[in-house]
């Protein structure tokens, strides 16, 4: 299901709920009874989960077993435009679809391997019988090529989780293969949230030019995605001012943690993969570290409209496909290298000599299926910024919105050039010196 | 570069020298050299250069230069000026030429009668009575002029052998001067490319010094990129001196000196040629065409009529005969007489031994030589074919490889995977392997010229032998043999 059809339901549901959940929300006064709540099919009216680039597992429900189908394959993933690659993942999507469901649900997942090698599911941070745990070796025979395995449990805890491999799964991970599990609480405690997005963050290595992400990689990652999209092919998250936002993250990248900084609000993080975080616990924080392996969920509600930017906080992980090669060139008077360069290599242009700023718009010639230094277009320039970055685009009508426009700034809320008699009388001399 | 190879050689030749010559023996046997070159190459491999021609200035004008040469020297030299320069201007083809007199010399001389032999005499008798007595004789070698058509036989071949030898150098000759040629356009390639490895030395070491300068590159890397550069300058220097090394083989290959060594010759290599080489009839061809062969043929016809002319020379008793007149006084006494010398002791059995040897030597290098043809023969072919074979393979296929690795890490270089020093060494490569071609396409084109030698019946001195072995192995039984 994706955002417009849970926002169709929403609305045909949720719209009685309007006035009296409002408050309770703890929206902004101001706000209140303005948007309309949409609360979801899932107790308590709570939303279905939005996996942005994503999808959600279809599920069957056959004599009270919800039944799904994975299958783990080849798959063509494009990154964003520029950069394809020879991935792995679930159902022909890299990463796999959401699986969501209610606490206590029973299900059957039937597991059909078309990989080249046996593979396993492991449903992370799911208690379950320990042979329906998916490691390979220690509690079940791996799932070879061709056959089809079937997991039965039961979602007893409440919670965000994840699934991936546990056979090769240096490989099969780096290639792709993890997905996101959503187990609704039957009870749910506390304000219902009117969003509730899904992401995992992850890396790999493409060698710029290669079509085959290198999972033998151990620190070298120049590919970094939220739901295995890079900016700027990753889908925005649209909500409303004053919503209640619910956002999951997840961390299966091989190596690092990310500090997922989030801009215009301050949020608390309310769960991880082990359970609710106590009340008393939780505090407020702009940037929430979700290390390797780990989920942590955490809700807001944004006060201040606009395009707000949502990142990994380390600045490498806002690059796409930066190499280790490139010296450092900052400070060097390009005219001095470029004349004795060019007489042999006539193309050759020196570069970052001013720093790397800008470089998407120099439109240098790139390797094929590569996308180094490449941003987005934003609405004042480029965006010079990749990876594992997105935008939160708070509304006052979210649903009007299609996520592709930009912000429109009230007259004078943008910071612009300094006039120079306003400086002279603020007594600012840009000539100071120190 | 095909057909035409010796033909502008051979009219500008004819061209230049024929004002200079004036009548004569030597006229002649240039002109016997010429008809030689002619008539040999009737029978040539198609493709194989055209016979070159050789002529001589009169004896007054013997230190000039032929006119043309100024005109040739003026314009850049290309291969077929090189090869028309030399046979023009090289002095010791010429005096092949006046060598070739010699022989001829011999020949007049084998067919001169011998001179009677005058004898006269007076006698004064102590009788005074007795008038003043005179004798007079003439005394003739019956034995010289009977054996002269043998004597004049055997220096006919000897000189026609002659013929075929200088026949031979005026191909030699141009050998030479083409390959010299080539040797020079491939050093000329090869220093400018040389060069450039040592531009691109020089702007990874402006590149260094630049970051170096800002604080972005340690001392290290800046000594590392120094070093490299000068490093490439001797690599420079030392194909300057190879360059100027092949110049001087080529001044020598014409016979230029002075200004006249100031030449340019702008054009590089030309790419290898598809060879259309038919292995099987080479070896025929080559053994038919053999200057070498025929020299050695001709000079055992020498040897075999020296053989019987020593034969006759000793069975013959010395033949003499004359007149003789006395006069007592009186009246002439009129009387002839005839000399038997005897052969009984020297029968000339030595010189007939040293003929006689002279020709199973000859025979035997005759042999020796037509394997030494065979082999030469099949090496050329070779060389051209595996030679070939690289050139093309470098045209087409390492260097577009080479210059596509050098615009995909450009590529790479823009997406900021590799620096400036990367694209360097990306360059560098496309220029070693530019050298590593011209290299190639010099043994192919001399390989080229050494089997058209071949075919054109030389196959001494090819400098075929693979590095390291030297050419002096190659037909060094012929080189003996051919000796005169
Ligand atoms: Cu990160």
């Amino acid at each position: 299901m994706d955002r417009r059809d849970f926002v169709k339901i929403g609305a045909a549901i949720g719209g009685a709920l309007v006035a009296s959940e409002a408050l309770a929300q703890g929206a902004p006064e101001k706000n209140a009874g303005k948007r309309a709540r949409r609360p979801g099919p899932f107790p308590g009216g709570q939303p279905a989960v939005v996996t942005p680039n994503g999808a959600t597992l279809k599920l069957v429900e056959k004599d009270g077993v919800k039944i799904g189908h994975l299958v783990a394959m080849p798959v063509k993933h494009t990154f964003t435009p520029g950069l394809e690659a020879e991935c792995w993942g679930y159902n022909g999507r890299v990463h796999g679809p959401t699986i969501e469901v209610v606490e206590g649900d029973r299900v059957r997942f039937y597991v059909t391997n078309r990989l080249p090698e046996p593979t396993t599911v492991h449903w992370h941070g799911v208690i379950l019988p320990c042979g329906m745990d998916g490691v390979a070796g220690l509690t079940q025979k791996p799932i070879e090529p061709k056959d089809t395995h079937v997991y039965e449990f039961t979602f007893s805890k409440a919670g965000t989780f994840m699934y991936h491999p546990h056979y090769d799964e240096m490989t099969q991970m780096a290639l792709g293969m993890v997905g996101m599990i959503v187990v609704h609480p039957k009870n749910p405690r506390g304000p219902r949230v009117d969003r509730d997005f899904a992401l995992v963050t992850h890396e790999w290595a493409i060698r710029a030019g290669a079509r085959r992400p290198d999972p033998n990689e151990m620190k070298d990652f120049n590919v970094l995605t939220f739901n295995a999209k890079a900016y700027p092919g990753t889908e925005p998250l649209v909500v409303g001012k004053g919503e209640r936002v619910r956002i999951r993250l997840g961390n299966l990248s091989a190596m690092d943690h990310h500090p997922i900084h989030i801009h215009g609000l301050a949020f608390e993080t309310t769960w991880t993969d082990g359970g609710e975080i106590p009340v008393t616990a939780r505090h407020p924080d702009t940037t929430v570290l979700v290390p390797t392996g780990s989920v942590r969920v955490i809700e807001f509600v944004p006060t201040e409209s606009g395009d707000w930017a949502m990142h990994c906080h380390m600045t490498h992980h806002i690059m796409n496909q930066m190499g280790h090669g490139f010296p450092v060139m900052v400070g060097a008077n390009a005219a001095a290298i470029d004349k004795r360069v060019q007489a042999l290599v006539p193309d050759y242009m020196t570069m970052g000599q001013a720093g790397m700023g800008g470089m998407d718009d120099m439109k240098m010639p790139v390797p094929k299926n590569s996308i180094p230094m490449r941003g987005g277009k934003g609405p004042f320039s480029t965006i010079d910024m990749g990876g594992m970055f997105t935008i939160l685009k708070v509304r006052d009508d979210p649903d009007a919105e299609d996520g592709k426009g930009w912000y429109a700034h009230p007259k004078g809320t943008v910071a612009d050039k300094a006039d120079s008699t306003k400086m002279k009388a603020d007594g600012i001399d840009p000539d100071v010196t120190f | 570069m095909k057909s035409s190879l010796w033909s502008g050689g051979l009219s500008a030749l004819l061209v230049a020298f024929s004002a200079g010559c004036g009548g004569g023996a030597l006229d002649t046997d240039v002109r016997d050299v010429n008809e030689f070159l002619a008539a040999h190459g009737a029978g040539r491999a198609s493709g194989a250069p055209a016979r070159p021609s050789v002529a001589l200035p009169s004896e007054e004008r013997w230190e000039e230069d032929p006119s043309e040469a100024p005109k040739i020297l003026a314009k850049p030299l290309h291969a077929e000026a090189a090869v028309r320069l030399s046979l023009l201007m090289n002095r010791d083809l010429r005096a092949s030429m006046y060598e070739l007199g010699i022989a001829r010399g011999r020949v007049v001389q084998a067919g001169l009668l011998p001179n009677p032999e005058i004898e006269v005499s007076l006698r004064a008798p102590q009788d005074p009575f007795q008038e003043l007595q005179a004798d007079i004789g003439i005394e003739y070698d019956i034995s010289r002029v009977i054996l002269m058509p043998l004597r004049k036989g055997a220096a006919e071949a000897e000189l026609a052998a002659e013929r075929v030898r200088v026949a031979g150098e005026v191909l030699d000759t141009a050998y030479r001067a083409r390959v010299a040629f080539y040797e020079v356009q491939a050093r000329q390639g090869v220093l400018d490319l040389r060069s450039r490895a040592l531009a691109a030395f020089q702007a990874g070491f402006a590149a260094a010094e630049e970051l170096h300068r800002v604080g972005n590159l340690p001392d290290v890397d800046l000594a590392t990129q120094r070093a490299a550069v000068e490093a490439a300058r001797i690599e420079v220097a030392e194909a300057e001196n190879t360059l100027l090394d092949a110049r001087e083989r080529l001044n020598l290959a014409i016979g230029l000196s002075g200004e006249k060594t100031s030449w340019t010759a702008p054009d590089p290599l030309p790419p290898p040629e598809v060879d259309t080489i038919d292995a099987a009839g080479g070896e025929k061809k080559a053994l038919a065409a053999s200057l070498e062969l025929a020299e050695i043929a001709g000079r055992m016809q020498a040897a075999g009529k020296r053989v019987g002319m020593h034969r006759a020379e000793g069975r013959l008793p010395h033949l003499s005969g004359g007149f003789h007149g006395e006069n007592d006084g009186r009246a002439w006494e009129i009387g002839g007489h005839v000399t038997v010398g005897l052969p009984i002791f020297d029968r000339a059995q030595g010189r007939v031994i040293s003929a006689q040897s002279e020709l199973g030597a000859l025979r035997e290098r005759y042999v020796a030589t037509a394997t030494a043809v065979r082999a030469n023969l099949r090496m050329a072919q070779n060389r051209v074919e595996s030679a070939g074979r690289r050139a093309r393979h470098y045209r087409d296929a390492l260097l577009p490889a080479r210059e596509k690795a050098l615009a995909e890490t450009l590529l790479q270089y823009n997406a900021m995977q590799v620096g400036v020093f990367q694209v360097l060494e990306t360059q560098r490569r496309l220029t070693e392997a530019g050298i590593a071609y011209t290299e190639t396409l010099l043994e192919y084109w001399k390989a080229r010229a050494a089997l058209d030698q071949v075919l054109a019946g030389r196959h001494r001195a090819l400098g075929l032998a693979p590095p390291g072995v030297g050419s002096a192995g190659m037909g060094g039984g012929a080189e003996s043999s051919a000796g005169h």
